[in-house]
C-alpha cells in the first residue's frame, strides 16, 4: 500500500501541474478578439455557476434556503464575505434548533 | 498624499538627472507596490481560506484513517493542492483499484483547473516561465473568487495580488492537513458549527459579483442546465458535468452575435 500511495501522490501531483500549465498555454494561443475572447471572458462566471449548481442539486432543503439568503445578502450588500459568514451562522443556528 | 509625494519625488529625481537615485527610487516604489498587492491578495483570500481549512482538516483526518502516514498526507496536499481530487484519489486507493485508476479519477476532478488557468492567462502573460509555473500551480477554484474581489481593488491584472492569495491559501492548506493528520481524532464536528457549509456559501456569495448583466443569462442557463443534466441522468459523471457546463456556457457566450 505504501508504494501505491507514493505513486499516486507523485503521479497526481505531476498530472495536476500539467493540467494547470496546459490551461495557460492553451489560452495564450487563442485569439484575443472575437468569439474565443468572448468565451474566455464568460468562462469564470460559467464555471462558478456550474460549481454552485453542482453543489446545490445535492443540497438539503436547509442548504437551499440558506443558499438563497446568502445570494440575496451578497447581491444587496456587495459584500460576499459578510454573506458567507451570515450563511454559516444561520445554518448552524437552524441546525441547533433541530431543523 | 503618499502617491503625490512619490510622484513629486520621482519628477524631482528625473529632472536632476541623477540616474542612480532615480532608478533606486523607482525600484523601491515597485517593491512597495508588490508588497501591497500581495497583502491585499492575502486579505481577500481569508474567507476562502476559512472554507478550505475545513476541507483540508477533513482530508488530513481521513488520510490518517485510510492508511496514509502523516508525511504522505502532507505530501499529497503539497503536490496536488486540490481538495476534491485528493479525496477522490484517496478513496479509490482505499477501494483497492490501484494507483493508475486513482490518478485518473483525481485528474478528472482537477480538469476544471485547466479552465481556471486559461481564464487567468492575461494575469501571467509576458511573465517569466518560473512566474507562470508558480502562478498556475497556485491556481484553484478560489482564484476565480479572487477575480471578483480584484475588480473592486482595480487589480484584475495584478500577478502579485493573485500570488499573495494563492500562496496564503496554499500555506493554510498544508497547515490544516498537518493538523488533521496529526490529531486524527478529537476534532469537533464541522457540521455543528456550520463550517461544512462555508465552501458552498462562499461560491454562492461570489455569484452576484460575477454577473455581467443580461449577456450572462443564456451562458449561465446553458452551464447550469448541463450540470443538472449530468447530475440527474449521469450522476457518476457529475464532475464531467461541471467541466462540460463551464465549457458549453462559455461556448454559448462566444458564439452569440456571430
Amino acid at each position: 500500500m505504501t508504494n501505491e500511495i507514493w505513486i499516486t501522490v507523485f503521479g497526481l501531483g505531476l498530472i495536476s501541474f500539467l493540467i494547470r500549465i496546459s490551461g495557460f498555454i492553451l489560452a495564450s494561443h487563442l485569439p484575443k478578439h472575437g468569439a474565443w475572447a468572448r468565451g474566455l471572458e464568460a468562462l469564470p462566471g460559467c464555471l462558478i455557476a456550474s460549481l454552485v449548481t453542482l453543489m446545490m442539486i445535492y443540497g438539503s432543503t436547509l442548504e437551499w434556503i440558506t443558499g438563497i439568503i446568502v445570494l440575496v445578502i451578497s447581491a444587496l450588500t456587495h459584500k460576499p464575505n459578510l454573506a458567507m459568514f451570515c450563511g454559516i451562522a444561520l445554518i448552524a443556528a437552524l441546525r441547533q434548533l433541530g431543523l | 498624499m503618499k502617491f503625490l509625494f512619490f510622484t513629486r519625488r520621482a519628477i524631482y529625481l528625473s529632472r536632476t538627472n541623477n540616474e542612480y537615485l532615480f532608478t533606486k527610487f523607482i525600484n523601491m516604489r515597485a517593491a512597495s507596490t508588490v508588497r501591497i498587492e500581495i497583502l491585499y491578495g492575502i486579505r481577500d483570500m481569508l474567507p476562502m481560506s476559512l472554507a478550505a481549512a475545513t476541507y483540508g482538516l477533513a482530508f488530513g483526518l481521513l488520510a490518517s484513517q485510510s492508511g496514509f502516514n502523516n508525511f504522505q498526507a502532507i505530501s499529497m496536499s503539497a503536490l496536488v493542492f486540490g481538495g476534491s481530487s485528493q479525496l477522490v484519489a484517496m478513496d479509490q486507493l482505499v477501494l483497492g483499484v490501484g494507483p493508475a485508476a486513482a490518478i485518473i479519477a483525481g485528474a478528472a476532478l482537477n480538469m476544471r483547473i485547466l479552465l481556471i488557468t486559461a481564464s487567468m492567462e492575461s494575469i501571467m502573460r509576458d511573465r517569466s516561465w518560473w512566474h507562470i509555473g508558480l502562478g498556475t500551480f497556485l491556481a484553484t477554484d478560489a482564484s476565480v473568487a479572487l477575480m471578483q474581489t480584484a475588480k473592486s481593488r482595480l487589480m484584475t491584472d495584478s500577478y502579485w495580488y493573485f500570488f499573495g492569495g494563492g500562496a496564503s491559501l496554499y500555506f493554510v492548506w498544508i497547515v490544516v492537513t498537518t493538523i488533521g493528520a496529526f490529531l486524527s481524532s478529537g476534532i469537533p464536528d464541522p457540521e455543528l458549527v456550520g463550517l461544512d457549509f462555508a465552501i458552498i456559501a462562499i461560491f454562492v456569495a461570489i455569484l452576484p459579483g460575477m454577473w455581467r448583466g443580461y449577456v450572462d443569462i443564456f451562458p449561465w442557463f446553458i452551464a447550469a442546465g448541463t450540470v443538472i443534466f449530468f447530475g440527474v441522468w449521469l450522476p457518476e459523471y457529475a464532475s464531467w458535468g461541471l467541466i462540460s457546463g463551464a465549457i458549453f456556457g462559455a461556448m454559448a457566450a462566444g458564439l452569440k452575435n456571430d
